[in-house]
Protein backbone atom coordinates (compact mmCIF):
# COMPACT_ATOMS: atom_id res chain seq x y z
CA UNK A 1 0.00 0.00 0.00
CA UNK A 2 1.66 3.58 -1.30
CA UNK A 3 1.53 5.83 1.90
CA UNK A 4 -0.93 8.01 0.18
CA UNK A 5 -3.20 4.94 0.63
CA UNK A 6 -1.90 4.34 4.66
CA UNK A 7 -3.20 7.99 5.18
CA UNK A 8 -6.05 7.91 3.69
CA UNK A 9 -6.96 5.45 5.77
CA UNK A 10 -6.83 7.09 9.11
CA UNK A 11 -9.55 9.92 7.67
CA UNK A 12 -10.85 11.75 10.33
CA UNK A 13 -14.74 12.26 10.89
CA UNK A 14 -14.75 14.79 13.89
CA UNK A 15 -14.98 18.04 11.80
CA UNK A 16 -15.94 16.89 8.35
CA UNK A 17 -18.83 15.24 9.94
CA UNK A 18 -20.23 18.51 12.22
CA UNK A 19 -23.56 18.26 11.56
CA UNK A 20 -24.31 21.62 12.26
CA UNK A 21 -22.62 22.60 9.31
CA UNK A 22 -22.04 22.50 5.83
CA UNK A 23 -18.63 22.07 3.80
CA UNK A 24 -17.46 25.61 2.95
CA UNK A 25 -15.92 27.24 0.38
CA UNK A 26 -12.91 24.76 -0.74
CA UNK A 27 -10.87 28.35 -0.74
CA UNK A 28 -11.29 29.76 2.62
CA UNK A 29 -10.69 25.19 3.87
CA UNK A 30 -7.47 25.77 2.32
CA UNK A 31 -6.38 29.41 3.65
CA UNK A 32 -7.31 28.10 7.29
CA UNK A 33 -5.32 25.51 6.06
CA UNK A 34 -2.03 27.57 5.11
CA UNK A 35 -2.77 29.87 8.23
CA UNK A 36 -2.22 26.35 10.48
CA UNK A 37 1.05 25.40 8.96
CA UNK A 38 2.32 28.88 8.85
CA UNK A 39 1.93 28.60 12.91
CA UNK A 40 3.55 25.30 12.48
CA UNK A 41 6.62 26.23 10.91
CA UNK A 42 7.27 29.42 13.36
CA UNK A 43 6.35 26.64 16.23
CA UNK A 44 9.75 25.06 14.47
CA UNK A 45 11.18 28.03 14.04
CA UNK A 46 11.01 28.68 17.88
CA UNK A 47 12.62 25.31 18.42
CA UNK A 48 15.68 25.92 16.53
CA UNK A 49 15.99 28.89 18.16
CA UNK A 50 15.85 27.55 21.09
CA UNK A 51 17.92 24.80 20.34
CA UNK A 52 20.70 26.43 18.66
CA UNK A 53 20.71 29.09 21.95
CA UNK A 54 21.27 26.13 24.15
CA UNK A 55 23.73 24.31 22.08
CA UNK A 56 25.66 26.35 19.78
CA UNK A 57 25.80 30.18 21.64
CA UNK A 58 29.19 30.09 23.68
CA UNK A 59 28.67 30.55 27.19
CA UNK A 60 27.50 34.01 29.30
CA UNK A 61 30.17 34.47 31.62
CA UNK A 62 28.92 34.56 35.29
CA UNK A 63 25.64 33.07 33.69
CA UNK A 64 25.66 29.25 33.97
CA UNK A 65 22.14 28.86 32.87
CA UNK A 66 21.96 31.45 30.93
CA UNK A 67 21.71 29.67 27.67
CA UNK A 68 18.84 27.50 29.21
CA UNK A 69 17.12 29.79 30.55
CA UNK A 70 16.93 32.02 26.63
CA UNK A 71 16.46 28.48 25.02
CA UNK A 72 14.48 25.69 26.99
CA UNK A 73 11.46 28.23 26.98
CA UNK A 74 11.27 28.84 23.23
CA UNK A 75 11.51 25.02 22.68
CA UNK A 76 8.49 24.89 25.07
CA UNK A 77 6.44 27.72 23.27
CA UNK A 78 7.04 25.73 20.10
CA UNK A 79 5.33 22.80 21.90
CA UNK A 80 2.21 25.00 22.98
CA UNK A 81 2.25 26.94 19.63
CA UNK A 82 1.56 23.41 17.46
CA UNK A 83 -1.10 22.50 20.36
CA UNK A 84 -3.12 26.32 20.54
CA UNK A 85 -2.57 26.55 16.60
CA UNK A 86 -4.48 23.11 16.10
CA UNK A 87 -6.73 23.92 18.53
CA UNK A 88 -7.52 27.52 16.78
CA UNK A 89 -7.68 25.41 12.99
CA UNK A 90 -10.71 23.54 14.30
CA UNK A 91 -12.49 26.23 15.94
CA UNK A 92 -11.71 28.39 12.32
CA UNK A 93 -12.91 25.01 10.63
CA UNK A 94 -16.33 24.80 12.49
CA UNK A 95 -17.17 28.43 12.55
CA UNK A 96 -16.71 28.01 8.33
CA UNK A 97 -18.73 24.98 8.35
CA UNK A 98 -21.32 26.50 10.30
CA UNK A 99 -21.25 30.16 8.74
CA UNK A 100 -20.32 32.00 12.27
CA UNK A 101 -18.02 34.56 12.66
CA UNK A 102 -14.47 33.51 12.55
CA UNK A 103 -13.12 33.21 16.74
CA UNK A 104 -10.43 35.92 17.68
CA UNK A 105 -7.21 34.15 17.61
CA UNK A 106 -4.99 34.08 21.03
CA UNK A 107 -1.98 32.58 19.07
CA UNK A 108 -0.52 36.53 18.24
CA UNK A 109 -1.19 37.60 21.72
CA UNK A 110 0.28 34.66 23.52
CA UNK A 111 3.23 35.16 20.82
CA UNK A 112 4.36 38.33 21.56
CA UNK A 113 3.66 38.80 25.48
CA UNK A 114 6.41 35.54 25.19
CA UNK A 115 8.64 37.18 22.73
CA UNK A 116 8.58 40.52 25.11
CA UNK A 117 9.12 38.18 27.93
CA UNK A 118 12.19 36.89 26.02
CA UNK A 119 13.34 40.13 25.33
CA UNK A 120 13.52 41.12 28.76
CA UNK A 121 15.54 38.12 30.41
CA UNK A 122 17.67 38.42 27.31
CA UNK A 123 18.84 42.03 28.48
CA UNK A 124 18.85 40.75 31.96
CA UNK A 125 21.01 37.84 31.19
CA UNK A 126 23.45 39.97 28.85
CA UNK A 127 23.46 42.63 31.61
CA UNK A 128 25.03 40.64 34.40
CA UNK A 129 27.07 38.93 32.23
CA UNK A 130 28.68 41.85 31.22
CA UNK A 131 29.08 43.36 34.50
CA UNK A 132 30.50 40.41 35.63
CA UNK B 1 -18.61 32.90 -0.04
CA UNK B 2 -21.03 30.45 -2.04
CA UNK B 3 -19.14 27.31 -3.76
CA UNK B 4 -16.59 28.18 -6.27
CA UNK B 5 -18.02 29.73 -9.39
CA UNK B 6 -15.59 27.76 -11.54
CA UNK B 7 -17.79 24.64 -11.23
CA UNK B 8 -20.59 26.76 -13.38
CA UNK B 9 -18.09 27.99 -16.17
CA UNK B 10 -19.01 26.44 -19.61
CA UNK B 11 -16.68 26.15 -22.84
CA UNK B 12 -16.49 29.01 -24.97
CA UNK B 13 -17.63 30.98 -22.01
CA UNK B 14 -15.54 33.79 -20.89
CA UNK B 15 -13.89 33.44 -17.24
CA UNK B 16 -16.68 35.23 -14.75
CA UNK B 17 -14.70 37.56 -12.35
CA UNK B 18 -11.56 39.31 -12.61
CA UNK B 19 -9.91 37.36 -9.46
CA UNK B 20 -7.58 34.88 -11.04
CA UNK B 21 -8.68 32.98 -8.11
CA UNK B 22 -12.23 32.78 -9.11
CA UNK B 23 -10.84 31.33 -12.25
CA UNK B 24 -8.84 29.12 -11.02
CA UNK B 25 -9.59 27.98 -7.62
CA UNK B 26 -6.98 25.40 -8.14
CA UNK B 27 -4.79 28.13 -6.63
CA UNK B 28 -5.38 27.91 -3.30
CA UNK B 29 -4.74 23.86 -3.48
CA UNK B 30 -1.49 25.14 -5.17
CA UNK B 31 -0.20 27.74 -2.22
CA UNK B 32 -1.06 24.94 0.56
CA UNK B 33 0.38 22.88 -0.94
CA UNK B 34 3.76 25.10 -1.40
CA UNK B 35 3.06 25.58 2.07
CA UNK B 36 3.43 21.97 2.86
CA UNK B 37 6.65 22.09 1.42
CA UNK B 38 7.85 24.81 3.36
CA UNK B 39 6.83 22.91 6.62
CA UNK B 40 8.53 19.57 5.30
CA UNK B 41 11.52 22.16 4.84
CA UNK B 42 11.66 23.52 8.35
CA UNK B 43 11.49 20.08 9.52
CA UNK B 44 14.48 19.18 7.40
CA UNK B 45 16.33 22.22 8.72
CA UNK B 46 15.66 21.25 12.40
CA UNK B 47 16.60 17.92 11.66
CA UNK B 48 20.17 19.39 10.39
CA UNK B 49 20.53 21.70 13.59
CA UNK B 50 20.14 18.17 15.79
CA UNK B 51 22.40 16.46 13.99
CA UNK B 52 24.90 18.58 15.20
CA UNK B 53 24.60 17.16 18.44
CA UNK B 54 22.82 14.08 18.50
CA UNK B 55 22.82 12.12 15.38
CA UNK B 56 20.09 9.64 15.88
CA UNK B 57 17.57 12.47 17.24
CA UNK B 58 18.48 14.21 14.15
CA UNK B 59 18.04 11.76 11.91
CA UNK B 60 14.70 10.71 13.53
CA UNK B 61 13.06 14.53 12.85
CA UNK B 62 15.04 14.57 9.46
CA UNK B 63 13.00 11.73 8.77
CA UNK B 64 9.56 13.30 9.35
CA UNK B 65 10.22 15.99 6.47
CA UNK B 66 9.71 13.41 3.61
CA UNK B 67 6.65 12.32 5.77
CA UNK B 68 4.94 15.97 5.60
CA UNK B 69 5.82 15.98 2.02
CA UNK B 70 4.15 13.12 1.67
CA UNK B 71 1.17 14.82 3.70
CA UNK B 72 0.96 18.12 1.44
CA UNK B 73 1.42 16.29 -1.24
CA UNK B 74 -2.30 15.30 -0.78
CA UNK B 75 -3.12 18.51 -1.04
CA UNK B 76 -3.16 17.90 -4.62
CA UNK B 77 -5.92 14.96 -4.68
CA UNK B 78 -9.05 16.55 -4.35
CA UNK B 79 -12.16 14.47 -3.55
CA UNK B 80 -14.63 14.91 -6.57
CA UNK B 81 -17.57 15.85 -4.45
CA UNK B 82 -15.71 18.69 -2.46
CA UNK B 83 -13.14 19.65 -4.12
CA UNK B 84 -10.90 19.03 -0.76
CA UNK B 85 -8.08 16.94 0.17
CA UNK B 86 -8.57 13.20 0.83
CA UNK B 87 -7.63 13.49 4.13
CA UNK B 88 -8.32 16.52 6.08
CA UNK B 89 -8.29 16.71 9.68
CA UNK B 90 -5.46 13.58 9.89
CA UNK B 91 -2.60 15.70 8.58
CA UNK B 92 -3.24 18.48 10.81
CA UNK B 93 -2.89 16.03 13.72
CA UNK B 94 -0.39 14.47 12.38
CA UNK B 95 1.46 17.96 12.26
CA UNK B 96 0.82 19.07 15.72
CA UNK B 97 2.00 15.59 17.19
CA UNK B 98 5.39 15.82 15.40
CA UNK B 99 6.02 19.28 16.18
CA UNK B 100 5.26 18.36 19.68
CA UNK B 101 7.51 15.25 19.80
CA UNK B 102 9.83 16.97 17.68
CA UNK B 103 10.15 19.58 20.64
CA UNK B 104 10.38 17.21 23.34
CA UNK B 105 13.14 15.60 21.84
CA UNK B 106 14.54 19.21 21.19
CA UNK B 107 13.86 19.92 25.14
CA UNK B 108 15.58 16.79 25.75
CA UNK B 109 18.63 17.27 23.65
CA UNK B 110 19.14 20.95 25.24
CA UNK B 111 19.25 19.65 28.66
CA UNK B 112 21.23 16.58 28.36
CA UNK B 113 23.12 16.44 25.42
CA UNK B 114 26.55 17.65 25.07
CA UNK B 115 26.74 21.42 23.78
CA UNK B 116 29.07 22.64 21.03
CA UNK B 117 29.43 26.25 21.94
CA UNK B 118 31.90 28.53 19.97
CA UNK B 119 29.76 26.90 16.51
CA UNK B 120 28.87 30.10 16.01
CA UNK B 121 31.69 32.36 17.09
Amino acid sequence: MSWSGLLATLRPRAVAKDEDGTEPDPRFTFANERTFLAWSRTALALVVAGLGIVQLLPPFPGVPIGRHLLGVPLIVLGAVLAVVAYAEWVRNQRALRRGEPLPRSIIPWVLAVTIAGMAVVSAIVLLASALR
Amino acid sequence: MTQPEHAAQRPGRPPQGDDPEDRDPGLARERTSLAWTRTAISFAALGGVVLKTNVITGLIIVAIAPLVWELGRMSRIGSPDTNLPAVGATRIRVITASIVAVSLLSLLVALLGPATPGALR
